[in-house]
């Protein structure tokens, strides 16, 4: 009898382990996704709330099209093949070692999907109140009241999700044709003539400063 | 005969090579060597009826000769490899063969930047051309490098020519390198330099004088520049 008890026992335990990986199977639908991000959690941070001492900015809750056209654009060489661009450098080999179809987008997927985590301002010395008249000047037009971006205006990036000293970076990069300058690049086209009216650091740090105060 | 099987396209490729096959087949001559006198003993001597394996203190002279002579067969070996390595040494990294040009070539995490002089032949001019991931030469010409790193060491690479050289912060190390045919080949990085490290990787186009020189008349700062303008 005491055979039949071990079998039963075994039976049980081949059960429960099927079970408790089914339910982990389920428990994450996107799990090629998170797979994929413990290699951005290197820099961008677990909850991918950014990591300022190595230049990643806070990418969680980006909408999918925007995240899916930028690691398009760092594979293709789009962005992050300019001399000057030391941090875009730095982002395109992570992209690249998206290799297989459908990686770019279940990665996408599992960011998108993660709750907004938008480190608090860090950037001094900006006004937001001339940075407003600025925005609804020149910026609004692409980038929305909200700052949330626009798909249909060639992929105008959202803003509302960013860390300050990023925004403040990319909008010197798209100055010095650091970003956005390549044949072929036509959001980049799009947005470089505009940051260009920007008179000077100031009126970029104005501008960064009204938009950290939009809602994310 | 190791050409057969990664390509040589440097003038100094052959010589390295040679010093490889000189030093694999001496240090491989006498490691098939000793494996062979080894398991020889350690079956020879082994326990047998009536007799036990016996522990050799190697005190005697007899059995001192199989260490002594060896080493100073060895040591005349030395001489060989010393010597070769010496001359291969000098020709590929003392000696610096007047230049046709100069380029400057930058390593970060994890790409490789250049820096072409250009029509006028001249770095730091206003024709300098400036790419990411792309190095571009002409065939049959020398050519000086300066070598930096903007961050942490790294190491610049190409395996057709036998070339390596540690890039290291704060330094400007200067190569040269000859290339002796045309064709599109990898640079490397070889030296460990983070999480990039795996596909720090970039081409070295080497190409004829014509072509180079339209490479050049195209890619001109300059050139861009007018046919920018509206
Ligand atoms: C070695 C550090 C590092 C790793 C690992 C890394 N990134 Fe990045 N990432 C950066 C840096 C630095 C930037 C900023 C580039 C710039 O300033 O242009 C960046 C920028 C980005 C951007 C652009 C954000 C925007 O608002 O335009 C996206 C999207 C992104 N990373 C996604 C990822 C994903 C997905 C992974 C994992 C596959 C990843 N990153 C892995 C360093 C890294
Ligand atoms: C004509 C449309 C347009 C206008 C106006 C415009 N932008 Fe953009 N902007 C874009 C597009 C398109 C992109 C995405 C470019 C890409 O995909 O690389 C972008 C990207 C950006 C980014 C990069 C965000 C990121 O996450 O990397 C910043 C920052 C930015 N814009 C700031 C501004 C500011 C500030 C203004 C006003 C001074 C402005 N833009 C006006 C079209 C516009
Ligand atoms: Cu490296």
């Amino acid at each position: 009898m005491a055979l039949n008890r071990n079998h039963v026992a075994m039976f049980a335990l081949v059960a429960v382990s099927c079970f408790v990986v089914g339910c982990s199977a389920r428990a994450d639908e996107n799990e090629r996704g998170a797979d994929l991000y413990r290699l951005c959690a290197a820099c961008h941070g677990e909850s991918a709330a950014g990591y300022e001492a190595v230049g990643a900015p806070a990418i969680a809750g980006l909408p999918q099209w925007y995240l899916e056209a930028q690691l398009k654009q760092f594979r293709d060489g789009t962005r992050g093949t300019h001399f000057d661009d030391i941090m875009g450098m730095r982002m395109r080999p992570m992209a690249r070692m998206l290799m297989r179809d459908g990686d770019v987008e279940a990665v996408s997927a599992h960011v998108a999907a993660m709750p907004v985590a938008r480190p608090a301002p860090s950037l001094t010395g900006g006004d937001a109140d001339n940075g407003k008249a600025i925005y609804t000047a020149t910026c609004v037009a692409c980038h929305g009241a909200d700052g949330v971006g626009n798909q249909g205006m060639l992929g105008a990036a959202p803003l509302n999700h960013s860390s300050d000293w990023y925004l403040f970076r990319q909008v010197e990069n798209f100055r010095a044709g650091v970003r956005g300058a390549r044949a072929g690049d036509q959001g980049g086209a799009l947005m470089r003539p505009m940051v260009l009216q920007l008179a000077d650091e100031q009126a970029i740090k104005d501008v960064v400063a009204y938009i950290m105060t939009l809602a994310n | 005969m190791i050409d057969r099987y990664v390509e040589t396209l440097s003038t100094y490729a052959k010589d390295i090579d040679n010093l490889i096959l000189l030093i694999g087949v001496l240090v491989g001559f006498w490691f098939i060597l000793c494996e062979v006198i080894f398991f020889y003993f350690i079956i020879h001597f082994r326990a047998k009826d009536g007799k036990r394996a016996e522990y050799i203190s190697g005190e005697e002279k007899s059995h001192k000769r199989w260490i002594s002579a060896p080493h100073l067969l060895v040591l005349v070996c030395d001489v060989f490899i010393v010597v070769g390595a010496v001359k291969v040494w000098y020709e590929v990294k003392q000696q610096l063969p007047e230049p046709y040009e100069t380029v400057r070539i930058v390593g970060q995490q994890w790409a490789w930047s250049f820096v072409h002089p250009g029509a006028d032949h001249e770095l730091g001019t206003a024709d300098d051309i400036k790419t990411v991931d792309e190095l571009h030469v002409e065939v049959g010409k020398v050519y000086h490098f300066k070598l930096e790193a903007r961050d942490v060491i790294h190491s610049f690479s190409v395996p057709v020519f036998r070339l390596k050289q540690d890039a290291i912060p704060g330094r400007v190390i200067t190569g040269w390198f000859e290339p002796t045919g045309t064709g599109t080949y990898d640079i490397q990085c070889a030296e460990i330099c983070g999480i990039g490290h795996g596909v720090m990787v970039a081409r070295i186009v080497i190409e004829s004088p014509e072509r180079h020189a339209a490479w050049v008349a195209e890619q001109s700062p300059i050139t861009l520049a007018a046919a920018n303008r509206p």
